[in-house]
């Protein structure tokens, strides 16, 4: 329909936009860092200025949060979720333990490195990081999307193989359904 | 040919032909009943209207049939729907036993139908009612050992029906002198009112059974689950009907020349709205599609007789429309149920779920029925209900309407229960293998879902039939148009406007949410849901089917738990204990025998003078 | 046939007008929300962007036809109940198909959208979507008695079923049906709440209980067409409640004021408000409401 190239750069821009002022989270509350999740959205905060809201299933959700340390039990449940949402999604790594296993970083069930088995857009540093950090992580995915370069999502498609090996080593019993977009 | 004797002779002989044909060239049976039973509708489509075809004399007295407009629009729903019954029976039955014994019952039901609506006086009207009753028991207790209790609890109940009707015109014989209707008719305000209201109630008792209103429906919800589903449409849909039939005739015909009409149309009114609501809870909590539809089945029987007996001329439309609408309507659902059962063997609905992508035109069907069923525009359920509600309100019967509107949304609960656990939900295993019915089932349920179509736009051409068999019940005229319902007060609906609207944004908004992203949308399997990450196993059941209402129950609390039927099981008991007291009299000691004869002979002998005024 | 283009007109953008309203409203509706909670809250263009997010996401999934066609009922019903509704009094532009059709159709076309919702949600094979469904179904139940007794003893009042007659009986401030049958308009209004599903009525989506309940395997351009429904669909019961009980409106900032005074009961009942449990909620319609609807009933026969 519209083929000329600047009126597709008009309706990036719009969608980016709209992707960057939409930001619905599904927040994995895996670890400890779930209890920074609350003040962040309630009054104190009020992540809802930005748009970001919370979602109650992944179909709807844009933004998969992973908030603290991931037991090998966990992520597959996580991966699953991941692949349940809708492109384009993007991953929030939430605290030191997504980066690089943290206080548990010598545990034997938990994984240490989360971009190992998804791709992270955006990492937010400390134990626990604050509520002012958890925005400013936000922001600094909405800037990501405002540019387009927050493409996660691609990523784990194009590198999907990579992704599958690293995650059945951890996951002794991969039952899991195909991945086929 | 098409002369009313021609239609019952080819209806009767070929129940008997199919009986032997069964047991001589089975192969042949089916396409001689299909074909039959074509040549029927057509015989009974050009019967010219005239009030008195055939008469003849048997011992004493006249028996008279005729074709009125009001018979004949009873007579072609029997017809149509007993056609696209056994077209769908060819294959819905094969391999069952006793073909034979079913064609031969159907035929006689169908017959004895065509007797009701054709006769012109009440013998024959009797005749054919009790032909009806007992071939329709006779498929009752078609299928298995568990129908013998049922069979039974109908027949209690038709045989009281009988009784009463028979009661009745007893009455009216020793009354009026003659039981043809014309002089029934005429004959009946010279009565004295005692005998006026006791024919009066027993003749509405006797067709209440088979319209099965609220204390006298015990018999249906078994009776409609346990006859085989291609019998189970006439049943709901014609035979049911013959009550209504029976109860416009009592109405309009005989009861409106009385002083007490007023009340009679009242409290006829109120039992039919109590057994609308009440059957839908009963719907709402049942777990057997065949029960539910059967408790539908009841209720929407409620909102006809509601209609019938409010008596302005738009409720008298909104019955007949609605009568007719019902027979189209659960005809499509029972017959729908059966294909379900016809692919699962089961009809339970806790047992079955997610056919929709296997059996997609029993779904149509099934999402037409409900549709028409629940009265949402644009099918032709609606207009039925928009009469109703309008003559309710216009005959100033507030809380009626309140009643009926409440039931009538309650409907979807059941509704919604029908067609989730059929066809929606999720895919299981055990139903992987299932299949589309094949055509020759398809054909009548898709052609009753095209007539809700057809008549929920242009309900005029429902209405047409249905004005002609209200001016024989009296002098009732409703103003309509082809697509346009008017209420008493000018208000009207444009029943082609609105499917117009619906139908163009229907199909913009379809065009557009399809074209968006068609590359980019991809169907998953029912087992791909969200369940906070957890993958299901291929066997783990995720269908939510068992206690579908629990929230709905619970606020309703100790509503539920009244039930008609315990009345009579606890009345049967009664009499069954105080009959085995009567049992100790017949000791079988021939001289216990004895005494009671020589004591009967003294009691004669002393009270002689007081029993028969004579001194021995 | 002479084809009137202003009708067509009207036809045309009443849609848009209701979608702009409805989810402006949305907007406020979360700001208003927020202020309360002692926030700052979102941009009153929140709920549009949301929208454009949902239509501009790349993948979507359905579970089958009924999943796919879902939405589309839903807003089928939304625009046909808001072109059965005048919109503005007395205008050729806005009364669009009103002469057509009458309450009690607005009634049951007003189901028509729930039900493709609830058949969509059944096929998308969801236990969390079946069970809001049927919670959905019997708090209909529940409310639905009030509101019919409602509307009820309005038409057997006023002696019609049509929303233009009704409209022009209205045509003083003192002749307003809030006035003239206050049990009607409280009966109809706390029937209103529950149709509104905001809190305490919100049984149906509870997100923390059901995952959102029937909305749960809707994502992408399936969710935003239910949102845009939403939208509409909110602006034609807010016309249609204005209309009955406050006299229609002549222009459209008397019919803004008026809609979001309305729409003001729901929301600041539902941000002050727990959840009812599903029987509980039922049975509270069942109780004072349906007195109310009784009582106006009543108070028009004698």
């Amino acid at each position: 329909m519209i083929n000329d190239k600047y009126a597709n750069k008009i309706v990036d821009i719009i969608q980016n936009f709209a992707r960057k002022s939409s930001l619905w989270v599904v927040a994995y509350g895996t670890g400890c860092g779930a209890i920074e999740i609350p003040p962040t959205m309630t009054s104190r905060y009020d992540a809802e200025r930005f748009g970001i809201r919370g979602s109650a299933t992944p179909r709807q959700a844009d933004v998969l949060l992973i908030t603290g340390y991931l037991s090998t039990k966990t992520l597959k449940r996580v991966i699953r979720t991941y692949e349940q949402m809708q492109d384009p999604k993007y991953v929030i790594g939430f605290g030191s333990c997504t980066i690089n296993g943290g206080m548990y970083w010598d545990s034997y069930n938990t994984i240490k490195a989360l971009d190992q088995y998804l791709p992270v857009d955006v990492f937010i540093n400390g134990c626990m990081p604050r509520p002012e950090a958890v925005i400013s992580g936000f922001i600094k995915l909405q800037e990501l999307i405002k540019e387009g370069k927050a493409n996660g999502a691609q990523k784990y498609k194009e590198n999907l193989e990579w992704y599958r090996e690293n995650q059945r080593k951890v996951i002794k019993n991969w039952k899991m359904p195909d991945y086929n977009w | 040919m098409f002369s009313i004797s021609g239609i019952f002779i080819t209806t009767f002989v070929s129940g008997l032909v199919a009986f032997l044909l069964h047991h001589s060239v089975p192969k042949i049976r089916d396409w001689f009943s299909i074909v039959i039973m074509g040549v029927i509708v057509y015989a009974v489509w050009e019967l010219p209207v005239k009030a008195n075809l055939l008469s003849f004399k048997l011992a004493n007295y006249n028996l008279v049939f005729g074709n009125t407009e009001y018979g004949r629009l009873f007579a072609l729903i029997v017809a149509v729907l007993g056609f696209f019954a056994i077209l769908y029976s060819k294959d819905f039955m094969e391999g069952k036993p006793r073909l034979g014994y079913f064609y031969m019952a159907f035929f006689f039901s169908i017959g004895g139908m065509f007797g009701i609506v054709y006769s012109q006086d009440l013998i024959s009207l009797f005749f054919f009612w009790e032909i009806m009753t007992w071939s329709s028991f006779l498929l009752v207790i078609y299928c298995c050992k568990e129908a013998q209790k049922i069979g039974l609890k109908y027949f209690v109940f038709s045989a009281i029906g009988a009784y009463s009707i028979m009661t009745a015109m007893v009455v009216l014989y020793s009354s009026i002198g003659s039981l043809q209707f014309a002089d029934v008719f005429a004959g009946f305000g010279k009565m004295d009112f005692w005998s006026q209201l006791l024919v009066v109630v027993l003749l509405l008792m006797g067709f209440g059974v088979k319209s099965a209103t609220m204390p006298l429906h015990v018999w249906a919800p078994g009776a409609y689950r346990i006859t085989p589903s291609s019998f189970t449409a006439i049943f709901s849909g014609a035979l049911s009907k013959m009550g209504i039939f029976g109860i416009g005739l009592t109405l309009f015909k005989i009861a409106s020349a009385t002083g007490f009409y007023p009340w009679v149309q009242e409290i006829l009114a109120w039992i039919g709205a109590l057994t609308a609501l009440f059957a839908t809870f009963y719907a709402v909590f049942a777990t057997d599609a065949k029960t539910l539809l059967a408790y539908s089945s009841i209720g929407q029987l409620g909102y006809i007789v509601t209609g019938l007996a409010i008596g302005t001329p738009l409720s008298i439309a909104a019955a007949l429309f609605l009568t007719v609408m019902h027979a189209i309507f659960k005809g499509m659902l029972f017959l729908a149920t059966g294909a379900v059962y016809y692919r699962t063997g089961t009809t339970d609905m806790t047992k079955v779920s997610g056919l929709i992508r296997k059996m997609p035109y029993t779904f149509l069907t099934a999402l037409f029925g409900i549709i028409t069923v629940s009265g949402v525009p644009p099918l032709a359920g609606f207009s039925g209900k928009w009469m109703l509600y309008e003559s309710l309100i216009q005959s100033n019967h507030y809380f009626l309407v309140v009643v009926i509107f409440f039931s009538s949304t309650a409907a979807f609960l059941y509704l919604y229960r029908y067609i989730f656990s059929l066809f929606l939900g999720q895919e299981e295993k055990e139903t992987e293998n299932v299949k589309e019915v094949p055509w020759l089932m398809r054909i009548p349920m898709l052609l009753l879902a095209l007539a809700t179509l057809v008549f929920g736009v242009a309900p005029g051409l429902l209405l047409h039939p249905v004005s002609a068999a209200m001016k024989y019940l009296g002098d009732f005229g409703v103003t309509y148009q082809t697509s346009v319902l008017f209420n008493e007060w000018g208000n009207k609906v444009d029943m082609l406007t609105v499917a117009n609207t619906i139908g163009v944004v229907f199909i913009i908004v379809t065009i557009i949410i399809t074209i968006k992203g068609y590359r980019s949308t991809r169907y998953v399997t029912t087992k791909d849901i969200h369940t906070s990450g957890e993958v299901p196993t291929e066997n783990e059941n995720l269908t939510y089917a068992v206690d579908f209402y629990k929230p709905f129950e619970r606020a309703l609390g100790s509503v539920l738990k009244a039930s008609v039927d315990k009345i009579y099981n606890a009345t049967g008991r009664i009499l069954e204990q105080s009959f085995d007291y009567l049992r100790y009299v017949y000791t079988g000691n021939g001289q216990t025998y004895a005494m009671y004869v020589v004591l009967f002979l003294t009691i004669l002998v002393v009270f002689s003078e007081l029993i028969f005024g004579i001194k021995l | 046939m002479e084809i009137n283009w202003l009708k067509v007109l009207g036809i045309l953008i009443t849609p848009v007008i209701a979608f702009i309203v409805g989810v402006t409203y949305g907007g406020l509706t979360r700001i208003i929300t927020a202020r309360i909670q002692n926030r700052f809250g979102p941009p009153v263009t929140q709920n549009f962007w949301d929208i454009v997010k949902l239509y501009s996401k790349k993948t979507n999934i359905q579970h089958g036809v009924m999943q796919h066609l879902a939405p589309v009922f839903a807003i089928t019903a939304s625009i046909t109940t808001l072109y059965f509704v005048p919109v503005i009094r007395e205008s050729t532009v806005f009364t669009n198909l009103s002469f057509q059709g009458d309450l009690i159709f607005l009634l049951y076309i007003m189901v028509f959208g729930s039900l493709g919702m609830a058949l969509g949600v059944g096929q998308s094979g969801n236990p969390n979507g079946a069970i809001g469904v049927s919670r959905g179904l019997s708090q209909m139940v529940g409310y639905e008695i009030p509101f019919v007794l409602a509307i009820v003893a309005i038409m057997i009042q006023f002696k019609t079923t049509n929303l233009n007659d009704l409209i022009a009986m209205q045509n003083n401030f003192n002749h307003w049906i809030i006035f003239q049958s206050p049990f009607a308009f409280l009966a109809a209004i706390l029937a209103f709440l529950g149709m509104m599903g905001y809190a305490p009525f919100d049984v149906v989506v509870a997100p923390a209980e059901i995952a959102s309940g029937p909305p749960s395997e809707f994502g992408g351009k399936y969710l935003g067409l239910m949102m845009t429904s939403r939208s509409i669909f909110t602006f034609a019961k807010l016309t249609l409640f204005t209309d009955i009980f406050l006299g229609g409106a002549g222009d459209f900032v008397t019919l803004v004021i008026k809609t979001f005074a309305l729409y003001m009961i729901p929301v600041l009942t539902g941000i002050v408000n727990p959840r009812f449990r599903t029987e509980q909620s039922i049975r509270f319609f069942w109780a004072w409401p349906t007195v109310f609807g009784i009582l106006a009933v009543l108070i028009v026969v004698w």
